[in-house]
Protein backbone atom coordinates (compact mmCIF):
# COMPACT_ATOMS: atom_id res chain seq x y z
CA UNK A 1 0.00 0.00 0.00
CA UNK A 2 3.00 2.43 0.79
CA UNK A 3 4.50 1.37 -2.69
CA UNK A 4 1.15 2.52 -4.18
CA UNK A 5 1.80 5.78 -2.08
CA UNK A 6 5.15 6.09 -3.29
CA UNK A 7 4.32 5.80 -6.83
CA UNK A 8 1.31 8.20 -6.89
CA UNK A 9 2.97 11.12 -5.07
CA UNK A 10 6.03 10.97 -7.45
CA UNK A 11 3.38 10.97 -10.54
CA UNK A 12 1.24 13.10 -9.02
CA UNK A 13 4.57 15.89 -8.73
CA UNK A 14 5.14 15.25 -12.09
CA UNK A 15 1.61 16.31 -12.91
CA UNK A 16 1.68 19.13 -11.04
CA UNK A 17 4.58 20.55 -12.23
CA UNK A 18 2.94 21.23 -15.46
CA UNK A 19 -0.52 22.58 -14.81
CA UNK A 20 1.18 25.05 -12.21
CA UNK A 21 2.33 27.10 -14.38
CA UNK A 22 -0.90 27.29 -16.26
CA UNK A 23 -3.01 27.88 -13.34
CA UNK A 24 -0.20 30.73 -12.41
CA UNK A 25 -0.08 32.29 -15.38
CA UNK A 26 -3.95 31.97 -15.76
CA UNK A 27 -4.25 34.19 -12.30
CA UNK A 28 -2.00 36.97 -13.75
CA UNK A 29 -3.81 39.25 -16.32
CA UNK A 30 -4.25 41.77 -13.56
CA UNK A 31 -1.03 42.19 -11.02
CA UNK A 32 -0.78 40.23 -8.06
CA UNK A 33 1.89 39.68 -5.13
CA UNK A 34 3.26 35.97 -4.67
CA UNK A 35 1.40 35.58 -1.48
CA UNK A 36 -2.40 37.12 -2.87
CA UNK A 37 -1.85 34.69 -5.88
CA UNK A 38 -1.36 31.52 -3.44
CA UNK A 39 -4.98 32.55 -1.53
CA UNK A 40 -6.78 33.21 -4.46
CA UNK A 41 -5.52 30.10 -6.18
CA UNK A 42 -6.59 28.14 -2.81
CA UNK A 43 -9.86 30.09 -3.28
CA UNK A 44 -10.65 27.86 -6.33
CA UNK A 45 -9.41 24.84 -4.74
CA UNK A 46 -6.01 25.06 -6.39
CA UNK A 47 -3.52 24.04 -4.01
CA UNK A 48 -0.20 25.55 -4.57
CA UNK A 49 3.24 25.64 -1.59
CA UNK A 50 4.35 29.49 -1.04
CA UNK A 51 8.11 27.54 -1.19
CA UNK A 52 6.99 25.87 -4.52
CA UNK A 53 5.15 29.65 -6.66
CA UNK A 54 8.11 31.93 -5.78
CA UNK A 55 10.87 30.54 -7.59
CA UNK A 56 8.19 29.81 -10.26
CA UNK A 57 7.28 33.20 -10.69
CA UNK A 58 10.86 34.27 -10.38
CA UNK A 59 11.57 31.35 -12.92
CA UNK A 60 8.99 32.71 -15.01
CA UNK A 61 9.72 36.38 -15.25
CA UNK A 62 13.32 35.49 -16.19
CA UNK A 63 11.67 33.98 -18.94
CA UNK A 64 10.08 36.69 -20.13
CA UNK A 65 6.39 35.85 -19.94
CA UNK A 66 5.92 37.83 -16.73
CA UNK A 67 6.51 41.28 -15.67
CA UNK A 68 7.44 42.65 -12.17
CA UNK A 69 7.09 45.42 -9.84
CA UNK A 70 7.98 46.37 -6.77
CA UNK A 71 4.89 48.35 -4.48
CA UNK A 72 6.62 50.08 -2.07
CA UNK A 73 3.30 52.43 -0.93
CA UNK A 74 1.93 49.79 1.11
CA UNK A 75 3.04 49.17 5.32
CA UNK A 76 5.08 46.13 3.99
CA UNK A 77 7.28 46.02 0.23
CA UNK A 78 5.23 43.84 -1.95
CA UNK A 79 6.42 42.30 -5.77
CA UNK A 80 3.64 42.49 -8.12
CA UNK A 81 3.30 40.43 -10.89
CA UNK A 82 1.63 40.63 -14.40
CA UNK A 83 1.69 38.91 -17.31
CA UNK A 84 3.72 40.11 -20.07
CA UNK A 85 2.90 40.47 -24.31
CA UNK A 86 4.79 37.06 -24.50
CA UNK A 87 3.34 35.74 -21.53
CA UNK A 88 -0.41 36.51 -22.55
CA UNK A 89 0.39 34.74 -25.86
CA UNK A 90 2.07 31.96 -24.33
CA UNK A 91 -0.85 31.59 -22.25
CA UNK A 92 -3.45 31.58 -24.76
CA UNK A 93 -1.82 28.89 -26.77
CA UNK A 94 -1.12 26.65 -23.65
CA UNK A 95 -4.67 27.14 -23.04
CA UNK A 96 -5.76 25.56 -26.11
CA UNK A 97 -2.96 23.02 -26.02
CA UNK A 98 -4.10 21.98 -22.26
CA UNK A 99 -7.61 21.45 -23.94
CA UNK A 100 -7.10 19.60 -26.80
CA UNK A 101 -5.06 17.29 -24.07
CA UNK A 102 -7.63 16.95 -21.86
CA UNK A 103 -10.48 16.25 -24.66
CA UNK A 104 -7.89 13.59 -25.93
CA UNK A 105 -7.18 12.28 -22.73
CA UNK A 106 -10.65 11.86 -21.54
CA UNK A 107 -11.42 9.97 -25.09
CA UNK A 108 -8.53 7.72 -24.02
CA UNK A 109 -9.91 7.11 -20.54
CA UNK A 110 -13.64 6.03 -21.89
CA UNK A 111 -12.29 3.49 -23.98
CA UNK A 112 -9.57 1.81 -21.84
CA UNK A 113 -8.02 -0.88 -24.08
CA UNK A 114 -10.46 -4.16 -23.81
CA UNK A 115 -12.97 -3.17 -22.04
CA UNK B 1 12.50 38.59 14.37
CA UNK B 2 15.97 37.07 14.62
CA UNK B 3 14.57 33.32 13.37
CA UNK B 4 13.58 34.83 10.23
CA UNK B 5 16.32 36.85 9.60
CA UNK B 6 18.50 33.26 9.82
CA UNK B 7 15.68 31.58 7.46
CA UNK B 8 16.21 34.21 4.75
CA UNK B 9 19.98 34.15 5.01
CA UNK B 10 20.00 30.55 5.01
CA UNK B 11 18.22 30.31 1.52
CA UNK B 12 20.08 33.96 0.18
CA UNK B 13 23.50 33.01 0.59
CA UNK B 14 23.40 29.80 -1.44
CA UNK B 15 21.91 32.27 -4.38
CA UNK B 16 23.70 34.55 -6.91
CA UNK B 17 25.16 37.81 -5.14
CA UNK B 18 22.65 39.66 -7.85
CA UNK B 19 19.52 38.18 -6.65
CA UNK B 20 20.13 38.05 -2.70
CA UNK B 21 18.41 41.46 -2.15
CA UNK B 22 15.40 41.40 -4.01
CA UNK B 23 14.64 37.48 -2.85
CA UNK B 24 15.45 37.96 0.93
CA UNK B 25 12.89 41.69 0.53
CA UNK B 26 10.36 38.82 -1.37
CA UNK B 27 10.33 36.43 1.55
CA UNK B 28 10.51 38.23 4.05
CA UNK B 29 7.24 39.81 3.07
CA UNK B 30 6.19 36.40 2.47
CA UNK B 31 7.19 35.35 6.01
CA UNK B 32 5.03 38.49 6.70
CA UNK B 33 1.88 37.53 5.45
CA UNK B 34 1.70 33.80 6.56
CA UNK B 35 1.98 35.16 10.27
CA UNK B 36 -0.30 38.10 9.31
CA UNK B 37 -2.81 35.53 7.60
CA UNK B 38 -3.08 33.76 11.02
CA UNK B 39 -4.01 36.28 12.98
CA UNK B 40 -0.67 36.90 14.71
CA UNK B 41 -0.23 40.53 13.82
CA UNK B 42 1.70 42.54 16.07
CA UNK B 43 2.91 40.31 18.60
CA UNK B 44 4.42 36.86 17.60
CA UNK B 45 5.74 34.07 19.46
CA UNK B 46 8.46 32.37 18.57
CA UNK B 47 6.41 29.14 18.18
CA UNK B 48 4.68 30.93 15.48
CA UNK B 49 7.41 31.79 13.44
CA UNK B 50 8.86 28.60 13.70
CA UNK B 51 5.08 26.98 12.59
CA UNK B 52 5.63 29.66 9.10
CA UNK B 53 9.06 28.60 8.88
CA UNK B 54 8.34 24.81 8.59
CA UNK B 55 5.39 25.19 6.30
CA UNK B 56 8.09 27.10 3.91
CA UNK B 57 10.78 24.07 4.43
CA UNK B 58 14.34 23.15 4.29
CA UNK B 59 15.98 26.60 3.64
CA UNK B 60 18.52 24.45 1.14
CA UNK B 61 15.29 22.63 -0.78
CA UNK B 62 14.58 26.46 -1.36
CA UNK B 63 17.25 27.99 -2.70
CA UNK B 64 17.75 25.01 -4.91
CA UNK B 65 14.35 26.15 -6.32
CA UNK B 66 15.17 29.80 -6.73
CA UNK B 67 18.75 28.73 -8.33
CA UNK B 68 16.37 26.03 -10.89
CA UNK B 69 19.77 24.24 -11.54
CA UNK B 70 21.72 21.77 -9.29
CA UNK B 71 25.37 22.40 -8.61
CA UNK B 72 28.27 20.62 -9.40
CA UNK B 73 31.99 21.14 -10.43
CA UNK B 74 32.22 18.99 -12.84
CA UNK B 75 29.01 18.13 -15.30
CA UNK B 76 27.85 15.13 -16.63
CA UNK B 77 28.58 16.18 -20.23
CA UNK B 78 31.98 16.14 -19.07
CA UNK B 79 32.66 13.49 -16.83
CA UNK B 80 33.36 10.48 -18.94
CA UNK B 81 36.47 13.00 -20.54
CA UNK B 82 37.28 13.53 -16.70
CA UNK B 83 37.69 10.51 -15.80
CA UNK B 84 39.83 8.86 -19.04
CA UNK B 85 42.19 12.10 -18.65
CA UNK B 86 42.19 11.54 -14.53
CA UNK B 87 43.41 7.78 -15.01
CA UNK B 88 46.05 8.82 -17.62
CA UNK B 89 47.57 11.04 -15.43
CA UNK B 90 47.56 8.83 -12.61
CA UNK B 91 48.65 5.94 -14.15
CA UNK B 92 51.25 8.36 -16.17
CA UNK B 93 52.63 9.99 -12.50
CA UNK B 94 52.15 6.66 -10.50
CA UNK B 95 55.06 5.29 -13.27
CA UNK B 96 57.16 8.04 -12.90
CA UNK B 97 57.38 7.80 -9.55
CA UNK B 98 57.99 4.05 -9.12
CA UNK B 99 60.74 3.97 -12.07
CA UNK B 100 62.15 7.03 -10.31
CA UNK B 101 62.33 4.58 -7.01
CA UNK B 102 64.12 1.67 -8.76
CA UNK B 103 66.33 4.10 -10.42
CA UNK B 104 67.21 5.28 -7.16
CA UNK B 105 67.43 1.88 -5.53
CA UNK B 106 70.20 0.72 -7.99
CA UNK B 107 71.94 3.70 -8.14
CA UNK B 108 72.94 3.91 -4.56
CA UNK B 109 71.27 0.24 -3.24
CA UNK B 110 72.68 0.89 0.43
CA UNK B 111 70.21 3.97 0.94
CA UNK B 112 67.33 1.90 0.26
CA UNK B 113 65.81 2.97 3.31
CA UNK B 114 66.21 6.93 2.24
CA UNK B 115 65.10 5.81 -1.17
CA UNK B 116 61.67 3.96 -0.11
CA UNK B 117 60.78 7.27 2.30
CA UNK B 118 61.24 9.39 -0.84
CA UNK B 119 59.12 7.07 -2.93
CA UNK B 120 56.17 7.27 0.17
CA UNK B 121 56.80 11.02 -0.11
CA UNK B 122 56.24 11.40 -3.60
CA UNK B 123 53.82 9.21 -4.37
CA UNK B 124 51.80 11.45 -1.17
CA UNK B 125 52.61 14.55 -2.67
CA UNK B 126 52.35 13.32 -6.22
CA UNK B 127 48.84 11.67 -6.49
CA UNK B 128 46.91 14.53 -5.08
CA UNK B 129 48.61 16.63 -7.17
CA UNK B 130 48.01 14.75 -10.44
CA UNK B 131 44.12 14.43 -9.56
CA UNK B 132 44.20 17.70 -8.17
CA UNK B 133 45.31 19.71 -11.40
CA UNK B 134 43.17 17.16 -13.65
CA UNK B 135 40.13 18.17 -11.42
CA UNK B 136 41.23 22.11 -11.84
CA UNK B 137 41.43 21.86 -15.12
CA UNK B 138 38.28 19.94 -15.85
CA UNK B 139 36.67 22.25 -13.50
CA UNK B 140 37.66 25.45 -15.56
CA UNK B 141 36.75 23.86 -18.43
CA UNK B 142 32.78 23.46 -17.23
CA UNK B 143 32.97 26.83 -15.42
CA UNK B 144 34.31 28.87 -18.71
CA UNK B 145 32.65 26.33 -21.31
CA UNK B 146 29.21 25.97 -19.43
CA UNK B 147 27.63 28.87 -21.63
CA UNK B 148 29.24 27.06 -24.98
CA UNK B 149 28.51 23.83 -23.45
CA UNK B 150 24.74 24.48 -23.49
CA UNK B 151 24.93 26.33 -27.08
CA UNK B 152 26.31 22.78 -28.39
CA UNK B 153 23.73 20.94 -26.71
CA UNK B 154 21.11 22.83 -28.46
CA UNK B 155 22.30 22.59 -31.52
CA UNK B 156 22.36 19.15 -31.00
CA UNK B 157 18.56 19.26 -31.12
CA UNK B 158 18.76 19.15 -35.11
CA UNK B 159 20.00 15.76 -34.42
CA UNK B 160 19.63 13.52 -38.39
CA UNK B 161 19.61 9.46 -38.06
CA UNK B 162 22.41 9.75 -40.54
CA UNK B 163 24.52 11.68 -38.55
CA UNK B 164 24.84 8.49 -36.27
CA UNK B 165 28.61 6.63 -36.62
CA UNK B 166 29.05 3.65 -38.29
CA UNK B 167 29.95 0.79 -35.75
CA UNK B 168 33.25 0.27 -35.94
CA UNK B 169 34.70 -2.99 -37.40
CA UNK B 170 36.37 -4.59 -34.54
CA UNK B 171 39.56 -4.01 -36.52
CA UNK B 172 38.77 -0.38 -37.00
CA UNK B 173 38.63 0.18 -33.44
CA UNK B 174 41.30 2.12 -31.93
CA UNK B 175 42.25 0.14 -28.46
CA UNK B 176 42.15 2.31 -25.70
CA UNK B 177 44.72 0.90 -24.08
CA UNK B 178 47.51 1.16 -26.36
CA UNK B 179 46.56 4.63 -26.81
CA UNK B 180 46.81 5.16 -22.67
CA UNK B 181 49.93 2.87 -22.88
CA UNK B 182 51.15 5.60 -25.70
CA UNK B 183 50.24 8.63 -23.71
CA UNK B 184 52.02 6.94 -20.60
CA UNK B 185 55.13 6.01 -22.49
CA UNK B 186 55.40 9.32 -23.44
CA UNK B 187 55.29 11.12 -20.77
CA UNK B 188 57.60 9.15 -18.96
CA UNK B 189 60.13 9.32 -21.63
CA UNK B 190 59.76 13.58 -21.32
CA UNK B 191 59.69 13.16 -17.29
CA UNK B 192 63.18 11.15 -17.34
CA UNK B 193 64.76 13.10 -20.56
CA UNK B 194 63.95 16.40 -18.75
CA UNK B 195 64.69 15.30 -15.23
CA UNK B 196 67.64 13.00 -15.05
CA UNK B 197 68.99 13.01 -18.72
CA UNK B 198 72.48 12.46 -17.01
CA UNK B 199 71.33 8.98 -16.24
CA UNK B 200 70.48 7.60 -19.30
CA UNK B 201 73.48 6.24 -20.32
CA UNK B 202 76.13 2.90 -19.25
CA UNK B 203 75.96 2.59 -15.38
CA UNK B 204 78.93 2.19 -14.33
CA UNK B 205 79.72 0.67 -10.87
CA UNK B 206 82.67 0.31 -8.55
CA UNK B 207 82.48 -1.83 -5.40
CA UNK B 208 78.68 -2.98 -5.55
CA UNK B 209 77.83 1.28 -5.45
CA UNK B 210 77.07 3.20 -8.54
CA UNK B 211 80.01 5.31 -9.54
CA UNK B 212 79.67 7.55 -12.74
CA UNK B 213 77.64 7.31 -16.19
CA UNK B 214 78.86 7.10 -19.12
CA UNK B 215 76.06 9.38 -21.04
CA UNK B 216 74.47 7.93 -24.12
CA UNK B 217 74.10 11.43 -25.44
CA UNK B 218 75.94 14.54 -26.23
CA UNK B 219 75.87 16.74 -22.70
CA UNK B 220 76.79 19.95 -24.96
CA UNK B 221 74.07 19.29 -27.17
CA UNK B 222 71.61 19.02 -24.28
CA UNK B 223 69.34 21.54 -25.08
CA UNK B 224 69.07 21.00 -28.76
CA UNK B 225 68.54 17.39 -28.55
CA UNK B 226 65.82 18.25 -25.21
CA UNK B 227 64.14 20.07 -27.33
CA UNK B 228 63.68 17.82 -29.85
CA UNK B 229 62.73 14.77 -27.83
CA UNK B 230 59.95 17.18 -25.85
CA UNK B 231 58.69 17.92 -29.08
CA UNK B 232 58.95 14.23 -30.91
CA UNK B 233 57.11 13.00 -28.13
CA UNK B 234 55.03 15.97 -27.49
CA UNK B 235 53.53 15.24 -31.21
CA UNK B 236 53.35 11.55 -29.92
CA UNK B 237 51.09 12.67 -26.94
CA UNK B 238 48.72 14.41 -29.36
CA UNK B 239 48.42 11.99 -31.60
CA UNK B 240 47.56 9.34 -29.32
CA UNK B 241 44.93 11.32 -27.10
CA UNK B 242 43.47 12.06 -30.99
CA UNK B 243 43.12 8.32 -31.24
CA UNK B 244 40.95 8.43 -27.75
CA UNK B 245 39.21 11.18 -28.83
CA UNK B 246 38.28 9.66 -32.28
CA UNK B 247 37.91 6.12 -30.81
CA UNK B 248 37.88 4.34 -34.31
CA UNK B 249 40.50 4.63 -37.19
CA UNK B 250 38.66 7.21 -40.17
CA UNK B 251 40.03 8.98 -42.88
CA UNK B 252 40.90 12.07 -40.55
CA UNK B 253 42.34 10.35 -38.33
CA UNK B 254 45.03 8.84 -40.99
CA UNK B 255 45.34 12.46 -42.24
CA UNK B 256 46.03 13.70 -38.74
CA UNK B 257 48.54 11.15 -38.09
CA UNK B 258 50.52 11.62 -41.35
CA UNK B 259 50.43 15.33 -40.56
CA UNK B 260 51.89 14.27 -37.26
CA UNK B 261 54.35 12.05 -38.24
CA UNK B 262 55.71 13.95 -40.90
CA UNK B 263 56.25 16.85 -38.12
CA UNK B 264 58.41 14.07 -36.12
CA UNK B 265 60.04 12.54 -39.37
CA UNK B 266 61.28 15.86 -39.96
CA UNK B 267 62.21 16.29 -36.17
CA UNK B 268 64.15 12.60 -36.97
CA UNK B 269 66.30 13.64 -40.37
CA UNK B 270 67.36 16.77 -38.52
CA UNK B 271 68.98 14.77 -35.95
CA UNK B 272 70.47 11.96 -38.63
CA UNK B 273 72.36 14.89 -40.56
CA UNK B 274 73.00 15.93 -36.92
CA UNK B 275 74.83 12.95 -35.40
CA UNK B 276 76.49 15.22 -32.86
CA UNK B 277 73.80 14.27 -30.83
CA UNK B 278 75.45 11.27 -29.68
CA UNK B 279 78.26 11.53 -26.95
CA UNK B 280 81.07 11.43 -29.62
CA UNK B 281 83.43 10.51 -26.63
CA UNK B 282 81.25 7.14 -25.78
CA UNK B 283 83.65 4.61 -26.58
CA UNK B 284 86.85 6.47 -25.16
CA UNK B 285 84.67 6.96 -21.73
CA UNK B 286 83.97 3.11 -22.03
CA UNK B 287 88.06 2.27 -22.04
CA UNK B 288 88.95 4.90 -19.62
CA UNK B 289 86.47 3.88 -16.94
CA UNK B 290 88.15 0.22 -17.85
CA UNK B 291 85.26 -1.90 -18.25
CA UNK B 292 86.63 -2.20 -21.53
CA UNK B 293 90.26 -2.85 -22.85
CA UNK B 294 90.91 -0.99 -26.18
CA UNK B 295 91.23 -2.41 -29.23
CA UNK B 296 90.31 -5.99 -28.19
CA UNK B 297 87.52 -8.19 -29.34
CA UNK B 298 84.83 -6.84 -26.80
CA UNK B 299 85.81 -2.91 -28.08
CA UNK B 300 84.96 -3.57 -31.75
CA UNK B 301 81.94 -5.32 -30.96
CA UNK B 302 80.93 -2.73 -28.47
CA UNK B 303 82.19 0.03 -31.10
CA UNK B 304 80.26 -1.67 -34.09
CA UNK B 305 76.96 -1.91 -32.54
CA UNK B 306 76.93 1.29 -31.49
CA UNK B 307 78.05 2.74 -34.45
CA UNK B 308 75.22 0.75 -35.74
CA UNK B 309 72.63 0.94 -33.37
CA UNK B 310 73.03 5.30 -33.23
CA UNK B 311 72.22 5.16 -36.61
CA UNK B 312 69.46 2.36 -37.15
CA UNK B 313 67.63 3.64 -34.06
CA UNK B 314 66.66 6.87 -36.33
CA UNK B 315 66.11 3.94 -39.16
CA UNK B 316 63.69 1.97 -37.34
CA UNK B 317 61.90 5.04 -35.42
CA UNK B 318 61.22 6.44 -39.13
CA UNK B 319 60.02 3.44 -40.12
CA UNK B 320 57.66 3.18 -37.00
CA UNK B 321 56.21 6.58 -38.19
CA UNK B 322 55.69 5.45 -41.93
CA UNK B 323 54.13 1.87 -40.41
CA UNK B 324 52.03 4.07 -38.14
CA UNK B 325 49.92 5.82 -40.71
CA UNK B 326 50.04 2.95 -42.98
CA UNK B 327 48.59 0.68 -40.43
CA UNK B 328 45.89 3.28 -39.39
CA UNK B 329 45.32 3.48 -43.39
CA UNK B 330 44.35 -0.40 -43.91
CA UNK B 331 42.61 -0.41 -40.55
CA UNK B 332 39.76 2.29 -42.31
CA UNK B 333 39.93 0.39 -45.82
CA UNK B 334 39.35 -2.99 -43.51
CA UNK B 335 36.27 -1.60 -41.30
CA UNK B 336 34.81 0.19 -44.69
CA UNK B 337 34.83 -3.01 -46.82
CA UNK B 338 32.68 -4.93 -43.99
CA UNK B 339 29.91 -2.41 -43.77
Amino acid sequence: MSDTNEHLDKLMQELRRGTLTIGVLSQLFEPQYGYSLVASLEERNFHVEPGTLYPLLRRLEKQGLLESKWDTNEARPRKYYLLSETGKEVFTQLVDEWKSMVGSLENLLQNKGGS
Amino acid sequence: MELIERYIYAVTHRLPQSQREDIAKELRGLIEDMLEERGHEGQVTEKQVEEVLLELGDPRKLADKYRGTKRYLIGPELFDHYLMVLKIALIATGVVIGATFVIQVMLDPSSILESFISLIVSTVNGIPMAFGWTTFGFAVIQFVGAKQLNVNLQEKKSWNPSDLPVVPDPKGRVKRGDAIAGIVFYTIFIAIFGVSNEYFGVWFFEDGKFHNVIPFFNEDLYGYYFLFIVLMFGFGIIKECLKLIYGRWTMKLVIFTLIVNVISGIGLLFVIAEPAIWNPNFMSQLVESGLVVAQSETYNVISFIWGKVTYWLFILWLFALVWDVIDGYIRVRRSKRSE
